[in-house]
Parts: C-alpha cells; sequence; structure tokens
C-alpha cells in the first residue's frame, strides 16, 4: 500500500515525460554477451530495457560485440545500441575488460564526440533534454569530455549529465574534482555515499534495480527436487567472485561450524576463475571440508540433480557448469541460506535477486540498503562464521521465522524492480532540472527535496 | 659579385603524433597501428589552417611571380603531399601546376622528412630513388637536384646521394663546414654531385628575421635586399627557405607577400638574374670547388649542426627510439609496418622536442612547432608521451615480427620488401 502511494506521489511529479526526455547511457558493459563482465552489464542492459518500456527514448553507448552491428535499434526505435570500440574489440575476442586500456582510450577519444553530434544536439534540437548517464570509472573521462564539447557547442546548460559509481574500482584514476564539476555523481548506496565523501564528493543515492523476471516463484517441483538431490539438512548457497570482499572464507567456516554441531551441511558454490579461489579451496582443505567440482552439468534441473546425487558425500560442490536462471532461482529457494555475506558491497545485487526468489538471504552490513535484520532477511554484523552459524542454527529451529523473512524479502524486492528505479531515477532528474533552470520550480512540489539527504542542494548541485 | 641568384622552397608538413600514446591492442593491423600512431584531426586541423594563411595564396603568388619570369625552385615532402591528397586534392593541383611550369624546377625531398639518413644509407638511397620514380608519377617530372632532410648533409649523406645518381644537392653554409670559403660557389665532395650552398645569413635574413622589429634590419624591402644580393661574391647566391615563410612563419600583415612580388623587379635593377637548380650547376659545376664535408652532418636548423636535433636527453631517447622501430619493423619483413617505422624517423618528432631543458630563440623556434593541444601534457607529459607512441610501436611489432619468416642458415635471405605497399596510394 506505501509503495502504491508513493507511486501515484510520483506520477504527479513526473513533469519529465516520454515526450520531453533522451537518456543517453554510457558503459563498457552493456547487453551483449561479449559485455556482461558483472553486475554492469545486467544494469546498463536492465536500466535502459527498463527506461524505453517506459516510453522514454534511450540510447546506449557501450563496448560491444565487435561482430554485431555498430547500431542496433529494438523495442520501436525507443531503444538503440550503439557498440562502440568494435575496431579495438575485434582483437580482444573473449570480453569486455580484454584490452580494457586500448578501449578506454578510445572510448574517451571518440564517444564524446558522438555523444554531443549525433545524439545530445539532435535531441535539444527536438526540444527534448538529454540526460547523459556515465557508469564507472571507464567513463568519468569521456563525461567531462561531453561536457567540454556541450560547452563548447553553447549547450551545456541544455542538458542533465550523471555519473554514477557502482564500485570503488577505479576511484584512484578520477579526477574528482573536474568530474564533480561537470556532473551530478550518484551512486547505488549510502555505504558507498560515505565512502565517496572522501572524494570531496556527495553523490546521490539511485540503487541498482532487479527485473520482473525474478519475482516470478521458483517452481515447487524444481525445489523439491534439488532438496531430494542434496539430501542434506542444511543447505547453504554462495554466488560471487573469488575475492576476499566476498568473504568466501567464512562461508566456508560457516559449513564447519555447522558440521561440528552435527548439521550435515552442503554448501553450494558459484565462483568465478579468480586466483583468490586457490586461497578459498586450501582453506576448505584445512577444515576437513570435502569439495567435489561439478563441471559439464547438462544445464537443466535433471542434471543438475543427477550431479548433486553424484556428490552426496561432498560438503562444498564447487559448480563450474553453467547455472540457467530459473535453476539458479531453485537453488536460492531451496537453500537454508543464500550467503551474501560479503565485508564490502557497494550494493550487493546477489542478495537481492535471492530475496526475489523467495531465498532468505544473509547479507553483510555494508551496502545492502534493501536488507532489514529480521524483517526480509539477516544482516551478519561480523566476519565471525558463529554469527552466520547461529542464525542458520535459529532459522531450523524457527522455520515460521524463515518463512516469514522470505515473504519479506519478496515484497522488498518488489521495490527495487526496474520500473520502480526508473521512477525513482526520473524523480530525481526532474529535481536535478530544477536546480540547473530546466524546469520552473512550481512544476514540483517541495516535498521532495532533500527528501534522502540533507547535502542535496550543496554546490555539487548548482546549475553549471 | 654574384650575377645568378636562386630561390629553393621547401613544402613539408608533420605528420604529427597522438598524444597522449594511444595504447594499440595486441595484433593489431598496419591500418589500426597506423591510427593509434598518428593524430589525423590534429594534423588535418594544422593542414587546413596553413593552407589558407600559407599554401593557397603563396602558390598564387609564385604562380603568378613564375608567369612573369621568376626561376624557382621547389621540393615537396610526401609528408605533405600524403596530407594534401586527403585533405585538399585541389591544393595539389595547384602545385603540380607550379611545379610543371617551365621556370620551376621541381627538387626532390628526402620523402617522409625522416632521420633515415642517419639511421641507414642503404635505406636512404633506396627512399630517394623512390622518392624520384614517385614524383615522376605524380608530377611528370624526374628531380635531378635534391634537398635531404632539414637540408643535413655529411660525407656519408653526400657519398649516398652520389651514388643515387643526383645530379646535385645542398648544404647550409655555415662558417664551421665552409671555413674560409665563400658561400656563393659551386662545391663538390669528391663526386660527381655538386653541392649548391645555402647562403646563411642572406636566408635568414628573409627566413627568421623579417618580422623581427628589434632587428636592424627591420623593415626589410625589396629593393634592400636586393643590393644585398648584389655584394655577394661568387657566381650564384642560393636562398633556401620553408615555403611555411609566407603567410605561416611570418604572416600577411608583415608585408612578406608584398616583399617577394617586388623581389624580382628589384633583382633586376641590380642585374641580377634568377636561375634553376640544373641552370647552375650547368652554368658554374664544371668550375665547382672541392669542399672537405664533415662527418657530423651540417643541416639548416638551429646552431647548424645536430645539437639541434640530439641536444638534450629527450631527444637523444626518442632517437634511441627511432632506431629500435626502424630495425624491429624490419625484422617483422613487413612492408606495412617497415613504413610506418620511416614514418616515426620523421625529424619533426626531435624537432618538436628541442624547448625540452633548453630556452632561448632556438627554443622558442621549436616551441612554436609544438602543437598547442600538446602543452596541456605539460612539458615531461609530452616528451614521455612521445616516448610511448614509440614503445607502443614496438610492442605492435611483436605479432608481425613472429610472423616473419626465419632465415635458415645458407639459405639467402628474401628480398627486403622496399615499403611496396604505399607505393601505389
Amino acid at each position: 500500500m506505501e509503495g502504491r502511494e508513493r507511486g501515484q506521489t510520483r506520477v504527479l511529479l513526473t513533469t519529465l515525460g516520454r515526450a520531453n526526455t533522451t537518456f543517453i547511457l554510457l558503459s563498457f558493459e552493456g547487453p551483449d554477451r561479449y559485455s556482461m563482465a558483472g553486475g554492469l552489464g545486467m544494469r546498463t542492459a536492465e536500466l535502459a530495457r527498463a527506461l524505453a518500456e517506459a516510453g522514454y527514448h534511450t540510447h546506449v553507448v557501450f563496448v560491444g560485440d565487435p561482430w554485431k552491428s555498430a547500431t542496433e535499434t529494438s523495442m520501436g526505435g525507443r531503444l538503440v545500441l550503439h557498440r562502440w570500440c568494435q575496431w579495438v574489440s575485434k582483437y580482444y575476442p573473449t570480453g569486455v575488460y580484454q584490452g580494457e586500456e586500448a578501449k578506454r582510450y578510445d572510448f574517451d577519444e571518440s564517444a564524446p564526440r558522438f555523444v554531443v553530434d549525433h545524439l545530445a544536439r539532435p535531441a535539444i534540437e527536438a526540444g527534448r533534454l538529454p540526460v547523459i548517464m556515465g557508469e564507472e570509472w571507464h567513463t568519468a573521462e569521456a563525461m567531462c569530455r561531453i561536457s567540454d564539447a556541450l560547452h563548447q557547442a553553447g549547450l551545456r546548460a541544455r542538458a542533465l549529465l550523471l555519473w554514477n559509481a557502482n564500485n570503488t574500482t577505479g576511484f584512484n584514476r578520477i579526477n574528482w574534482g573536474r568530474l564533480g564539476y561537470v556532473t551530478v555523481i550518484t551512486t547505488v548506496s549510502r555505504y558507498m555515499k560515505h565512502l565517496m565523501w572522501r572524494h570531496g564528493v556527495n553523490p546521490l543515492v539511485i540503487p541498482n534495480g532487479i527485473p520482473g523476471r525474478l519475482l516470478r516463484p521458483a517452481r515447487p517441483r524444481d525445489v523439491a527436487a534439488v532438496r531430494e538431490g542434496l539430501r542434506k539438512q542444511v543447505v547453504l548457497i554462495k554466488v560471487g567472485r573469488f575475492h576476499p570482499d566476498k568473504r568466501w572464507v567464512m562461508a566456508l567456516e560457516t559449513v564447519a561450524s555447522l558440521k561440528a554441531r552435527g548439521f550435515e551441511t552442503v554448501l553450494l558454490a558459484l565462483g568465478g576463475i579468480e586466483p583468490h579461489e586457490g586461497e578459498v579451496l586450501d582453506r576448505a582443505s584445512s577444515l576437513g571440508l570435502r569439495v567435489r567440482t561439478v563441471t559439464g552439468t547438462s544445464p537443466s534441473v535433471a542434471g543438475y540433480v543427477r550431479a548433486f546425487e553424484e556428490a552426496r558425500h561432498s560438503d562444498v560442490l564447487n559448480i563450474k557448469s553453467f547455472v540457467p536462471l530459473e535453476l539458479l532461482r531453485a537453488l536460492y529457494r531451496a537453500s537454508d541460506a543464500v550467503l551474501a555475506n560479503s565485508g564490502h558491497e557497494p550494493f550487493g545485487l546477489v542478495g537481492l535477486e535471492a530475496m526475489a526468489s523467495g531465498g532468505v538471504a544473509f547479507t553483510g552490513g555494508t551496502g545492502e540498503d534493501y536488507a532489514v535484520h529480521l524483517q526480509n532477511g539477516i544482516v551478519l554484523e561480523t566476519p565471525d562464521p558463529e554469527e552466520a552459524s547461529w542464525y542458520v542454527r535459529y532459522l531450523k529451529a524457527h522455520p515460521a521465522v524463515a518463512a516469514a523473512l522470505a515473504r519479506g524479502a519478496r515484497h522488498t524486492a518488489g521495490g527495487y524492480l526496474w520500473s520502480r528505479v526508473v521512477e525513482n531515477l526520473v524523480a530525481k532528474i526532474e529535481f536535478l532540472a530544477v536546480r540547473q533552470d530546466l524546469l520552473t520550480p512550481a512544476t514540483t512540489p517541495p516535498l521532495e527535496i532533500g527528501e534522502e539527504d540533507g547535502r542535496v542542494g550543496t554546490p555539487a548541485l548548482a546549475a553549471r | 659579385m654574384a650575377r645568378d641568384v636562386l630561390i629553393y622552397v621547401v613544402v613539408h608538413q608533420p605528420r604529427r603524433l597522438k598524444l597522449p600514446a594511444q595504447p594499440i591492442p595486441f595484433g593489431a593491423s598496419a591500418q589500426d597501428v597506423e591510427r593509434c600512431l598518428f593524430d589525423e584531426p590534429l594534423n588535418e586541423r594544422y593542414f587546413r589552417k596553413v593552407a589558407a594563411t600559407c599554401y593557397r595564396p603563396a602558390t598564387e603568388m609564385f604562380m603568378e611571380l613564375v608567369d612573369e619570369g621568376l626561376r624557382l625552385n621547389v621540393g615537396l615532402s610526401f609528408s605533405f603531399l600524403h596530407q594534401a591528397l586527403m585533405w585538399d586534392p585541389a591544393l595539389v593541383d595547384a602545385f603540380r601546376r607550379l611545379v610543371t611550369h617551365s621556370n620551376v624546377e621541381l627538387i626532390g625531398v628526402e620523402p617522409y622528412h625522416s632521420f633515415i639518413l642517419l639511421l641507414d644509407l642503404e635505406r636512404f638511397v633506396a627512399r630517394m630513388r623512390w622518392a624520384q620514380d614517385r614524383l615522376a608519377q605524380l608530377f611528370g617530372r624526374r628531380p635531378r637536384v635534391t634537398d635531404t632532410t632539414e637540408l643535413c648533409m655529411s660525407d656519408p649523406i653526400y657519398a649516398a646521394l652520389d651514388r643515387a645518381g643526383f645530379a646535385g644537392s645542398f648544404i647550409d653554409g655555415r662558417p664551421w663546414v665552409l671555413g674560409w670559403r665563400a658561400p656563393s660557389f659551386l662545391y663538390h665532395g669528391g663526386g660527381g654531385l655538386k653541392l649548391l650552398v645555402r647562403h646563411h645569413r642572406l636566408s635568414d635574413d628573409v627566413g627568421y628575421r623579417f618580422s623581427d622589429r628589434t632587428w636592424s634590419g627591420w623593415p626589410l624591402m625589396a629593393d634592400t635586399y636586393a643590393s644585398w644580393l648584389r655584394q655577394a661574391s661568387g657566381d650564384v647566391v642560393v636562398l633556401a627557405w620553408d615555403y611555411e615563410t609566407f603567410g605561416e612563419h611570418h604572416w600577411r600583415d608583415a608585408g612578406i607577400f608584398d616583399f617577394i612580388r617586388r623581389l624580382p623587379r628589384e633583382a633586376r635593377q641590380q642585374d641580377l638574374r634568377f636561375v634553376t637548380a640544373s641552370e647552375a650547376i650547368a652554368a658554374h659545376g664544371a668550375g665547382s670547388h672541392h669542399l672537405a664535408l664533415p662527418v657530423f652532418p651540417a643541416t639548416w636548423a638551429g646552431g647548424g649542426g645536430l645539437e639541434f636535433f640530439l641536444g638534450n636527453p629527450a631527444q637523444q631517447a626518442v632517437f634511441q627510439l627511432m632506431l629500435h622501430v626502424y630495425n624491429k619493423a624490419r625484422l617483422s619483413r613487413d612492408g606495412r609496418m617497415l613504413d610506418l617505422a620511416l614514418w616515426l624517423t620523421q625529424s619533426d618528432n626531435l624537432h618538436l622536442i628541442q624547448w625540452y631543458g633548453r630556452e632561448g630563440t632556438e627554443a622558442e623556434v621549436s616551441s612554436y612547432f609544438t602543437p598547442e593541444e600538446w602543452w596541456r601534457l605539460g612539458r615531461d607529459g609530452i616528451v614521455r608521451e612521445i616516448q610511448q607512441v614509440y614503445k607502443n610501436f614496438v610492442g605492435a611489432l611483436d605479432v608481425s615480427t613472429a610472423r616473419g619468416r626465419p632465415v635458415r642458415r645458407g639459405q639467402p635471405a628474401p628480398p627486403d620488401p622496399e615499403v611496396a605497399a604505399f607505393v601505389r596510394r
């Protein structure tokens, strides 16, 4: 009910509409498989799609698949993909970050002029407001150059420029003074906002989102089949890169703790290809955990159930095969806990996805603004595996609480659908447009101003 | 008193590097390597600017003058022609009309304005012959007399040009080269090649000092200058200037066009006659004098020696990098990569950083030629990024070097690809 009221309020506030706004997203990662390396690619793809679905003209300039067409239009012409750096990417076939420096140079050099001449200027001439949003450190320089080029063309005051940080990676390569002067800086959580204060900027928080398909319930028979295949008293799952920030070792120690207390436990480990994996597996060995690597499995529920049956005596299943989304949602749902227990998490998309699937997420206590302890999940306050172990045992002992958490989790996740995030984004952009004299203040009630943070309205937002 | 006056003008635009250095994708094709090395938008901007202030009006002026009887000698670097063909074909046509005029002699120039003449004399000879062929293709004229790069001349360079079959070349008439000799005679270095000696002082009166209001000779008038020419002793006074002297180094407002328009008339008043290089050699070559050429090259730049190009540590480092890119490109046996390496031996890449760690008029001249877009990098940044361009290219040669066929002992080496690919451009 609360969400509905808020939604109605935003509809009333939204005076920047489909007819007069063009979104231009700049990102290294994007919708192509070639361009998907982590959460950023998904974010860019889903945000662009959500904007286009909401009726906005949306352009995405990203390091696209070099073997696809340079430009691709879909959704009735509202979504246009501009694959950039293709001439460089053809020498780097494995993915978006191979040849990163060569791509970044080309992106900085050529994308700004294209954005200004071929996207922003035509939009302005058509009476539209170009909202140009850069993602991550790779686009910081390009955003500065876009601002400069718009300024030279006498168009700077007629465009909104935002730059978003999804992570702290590459912060040492950003000229914060310059970037903070020419763009409105945003980020995905209050935790990130606080981290970024030390760089002299005060970002607005616009959270990440999830696609609506994640809210569809997992098929009960798949969930049951997974549980049956595993035949363990406690099933844990962890998804994420092998990186110390993700606290993989803590997850293993949680398994060991539960085993020591007589709980037959298995951890489904879906990691990456990072070298930290070696350290993680070594720790598993030292804890006496039996690790089995699962590879070459057919990407179906039946295939994985067979693999799980063959590995019943293992404590950790190190899954190296592709896990389709439907199966992943069933795994989340079938688990007693989704260990999204990172020590540093800018947003924590895995926790939110697990919540959407009806799983019980054990998050860390950093960027996961969506998580409220014992209302929609478990928020771990320490790196102590005994804390996680205790809550697993608590929920096993109180299944009604676990069920309530799962319900709360799905309700919370519903507020983070991309369509809702777009509403949030548009409202903030409207506010920024007022601050930049692109809209008359009369169109916007004062209610929204300063709602999230008293610092909004500092010189960082002054008309540029 | 000399009666003959030879005017030689050389047209050149550097092919500027792309700074900051662009990383070159591993395994990149020569075409993609090229786009990483050179800043063509920057080059186009400068080219069009100089075309408007100098090339078009100066060529128009010289056409009128040669129609009226002025004898003129013109050299064109391929660095200039490469850019003109891309961005202003009509300008190439204008130069074609000029250099094919019966009163004009086309002079050879080291095609990329490179320092290959310091790195590999065999290649230098081949490049000069290539330039002859290419000029013959473009303009229907095959130069008999040639410039080099920055008027560099030395004993080895002389030997190379002599072997290449040229009838004559130029040398700047610096006192440390000539000693007690007067510049206005023809010389030779022991071979058949005749040396036309640029009159350093009289040339620089126009080339450098014409706009200098602190110079005692300012303002220089055509009648005064003609009288100075008349007073020079010897057979032929050789005046050599950058073509860009007219409208670029000296702006139109300084009166440089009016000065040159007036000069032929004033020279006639002094009973002087203008000659082409071949005419000068025909008239005075038989009586040419021996000149013991220095092993260290002389040049018309700066103080007259290579310290202008190799005088500071930054230049010395880039020169070493020129050697490395050239030698590694040879290993690759890839004609297109070798061609790019030759572009990277362009002397301008040393000229443009002469100011590093220096002050004074020469540094000011060097700074003037440094693209203003580069200065935001700072002095150290410019030097660092220039070096990085070379280092990137060395890395980019890895793939093509690996592809280069190894030569087994006892097996004849495959023919060195003579940069054939770009000849057809």
